[in-house]
């Protein structure tokens, strides 16, 4: 009995299963590449929305008020302090720049500002928050570090608005990973559907198989590999129209889109990593749906 | 070599198939079951292939109760019989020599092993020249005759025939008959289901009768075609 005689047989009999019933087939490659080319696409999006949170995230700055009574040696004393604590990016900014500023800011009423016999305004501090800590938890954390620091007298760092910008992207990824899912699943129902009917084609191959002594696991190689080089078919023609699309329309996307996301946004739609994933889940879609589909059939 | 131990088959609603069935088969004994339609011949055989299970009793085949075998046993247990039936069950678009070599790529046997093994057995059917043609170009003896050579090919030792000349006119039931007859004179146990009354005269072999599904008679070849003739 040899093993390679019958791996033999099984990669020629799926060959020949391919052969015979090419339209069922092409129905199966279809559908597996459109979900892996959805995926694909989704991949792209989620990138996108990375980049977007990145561009909104880094306007994330957290202000720090300082005591008024605090003098300059101890102002640039909190400064060293801020940034150790929090490895961040401090900017001092005294009072007679606030008031500069929010002289510029009111415009025309800024001018009132003039009357006032002294300025209100304390020494701030502007921290611009390193990328790991731009999420609301990190931010409450140091938040409440800095108003523990003797001082400081306020700490402000826009709280709703980054709760709002994380849970939008929260949804947005929980979303798109439901719709994957189902159409996932979707597609392992198609794809066995499809095979059941090319199983069918065979029933008679297939009794005979049985009668000879043909082992269950026998039986099913075959349709088994029939369903891998569905799915390296489908996830090979999905990576063909991820890089079509990427080279046809990613520049459009990158110009049109560039105010928003910032540059890189027509670069490469396929990458080394996202063909690894997108060859092992179409292997995974066509394995999957080939073994539902072969179960139904080995009663002889 | 096959054993039956008051072996009832039963479905679920309808009167037995079988009933209290006690029947022993010796090694390279060639044996005919006969009786009308619906007599139980064809369950009879497939409870021997395992295809039915037997609802009460005892079967041994080669001294193991299949009665009770496990299901991923079966097709260890097929390898050594070999079956013919009445529909040939080819497949028509492999040819002649694609559909004896089945067996044996079920078997993992080498194609270059497997190739000399189907050619010595088509020559042993006399079809040796019909190697590459696809089944549906056959005759019907000569498709038979390829069913016996896939049934042959991996030597089982016993071989199950279900009215294999059902579809065949006289000529070509004798050329089928004296195949198997030539099979069962090389050492194979040989058991044919048949209900053509001319076969039992002609080859007087060991004959056994089953009406409603039940063992009416049991005689040796001479005694059975006398009956045969008296009738």
């Amino acid at each position: 009995m040899s093993v390679l005689a019958k791996a033999t047989y099984f990669w020629r009999s799926a060959a020949v299963g391919l052969r015979h019933s090419p339209f069922v087939h092409f129905i199966a490659v279809t559908t597996i590449a459109i979900a892996l080319f959805s995926a694909g696409m989704a991949r792209g999006a989620a990138r996108m929305l990375d980049n977007l949170l990145a561009s909104l995230g880094g306007e994330v700055e957290v202000t720090v008020y300082l005591a008024p009574e605090l003098g300059e040696d101890e102002v640039h004393g909190m400064r060293s302090r801020v940034e150790e604590l929090s490895a961040g990016q401090v900017t001092v900014v005294p009072p007679d720049a606030a008031l500069t500023r929010l002289r510029t800011e009111l415009g025309d009423l800024g001018d009132a500002l003039a009357e006032l016999p002294e300025n209100p305004l304390p020494a701030t501090l502007e921290l611009r928050v390193p990328p790991e800590k731009r999420n609301p938890a990190a931010l409450q954390a140091l938040a409440k570090e800095l108003r523990a620091l003797p001082g400081v007298s306020g700490v402000d760092y826009g709280e709703a608005a980054v709760e709002r910008l994380t849970a939008i992207a929260r949804a947005l990824r929980f979303g798109s990973l439901v719709a994957f899912v189902v159409v996932l699943g979707a597609t392992v129902i198609i794809v066995a559907a499809t095979l059941q009917l090319a199983i069918y084609a065979r029933r008679g191959e297939i009794e005979i198989q049985k009668l000879v002594g043909a082992t269950d696991r026998f039986v099913k190689a075959p349709f088994l590999l029939e369903g891998l080089l569905q799915g390296l078919m489908g996830a090979g023609v999905a990576l063909l129209g991820l890089w079509a699309f990427g080279r046809l329309l990613g520049p459009t996307l990158g110009q049109l889109f560039a105010f928003l996301l910032g540059p890189g946004v027509g670069t490469a739609w396929v990458e080394p990593r996202l063909a690894l994933e997108l060859v092992g889940a179409g292997c995974g879609l066509g394995l999957g749906g080939s073994f539902v589909a072969v179960g139904r059939f080995l009663r002889v | 070599m096959i054993q039956f131990f008051h072996v009832y088959k039963a479905y679920p609603g309808d009167p037995p198939v079988l009933s209290d069935i006690n029947l022993n088969v010796e090694k390279g004994e060639f044996v005919f079951l006969t009786g009308p339609s619906g007599a139980g011949k064809t369950t009879l055989l497939k409870l021997i292939f395992c295809a039915e299970k037997a609802t009460k009793g005892q079967i041994l085949v080669g001294g193991r109760n299949i009665a009770r075998i496990r299901e991923s046993a079966v097709p260890y247990l097929r390898r050594n019989i070999g079956v013919v039936f009445q529909d040939f069950k080819l497949l028509p678009h492999r040819t002649v020599e694609d559909n004896v070599s089945f067996t044996l790529d079920v078997l993992g046997v080498p194609r270059a092993e497997a190739r000399e093994k189907v050619r010595r057995m088509l020559k042993l059917v006399g079809l040796e020249h019909k190697a590459d043609s696809f089944p549906l170009r056959l005759s019907g003896g000569e498709q038979q005759r390829v069913v016996i050579a896939r049934a042959l090919v991996n030597d089982p030792t016993i071989l199950l025939a279900d009215e294999p000349t059902g579809n065949l006119d006289p000529a070509l039931t004798v050329e089928i008959m004296d195949l198997l007859t030539q099979v069962n004179v090389r050492g194979t146990t040989v058991v044919v289901a048949t209900h053509d009354a001319t076969l039992l005269s002609r080859y007087q072999k060991r004959t056994v009768r089953l009406e409603r599904g039940q063992i009416v008679s049991d005689e040796d070849g001479v005694k059975a075609a006398r009956r045969m003739a008296a009738v």
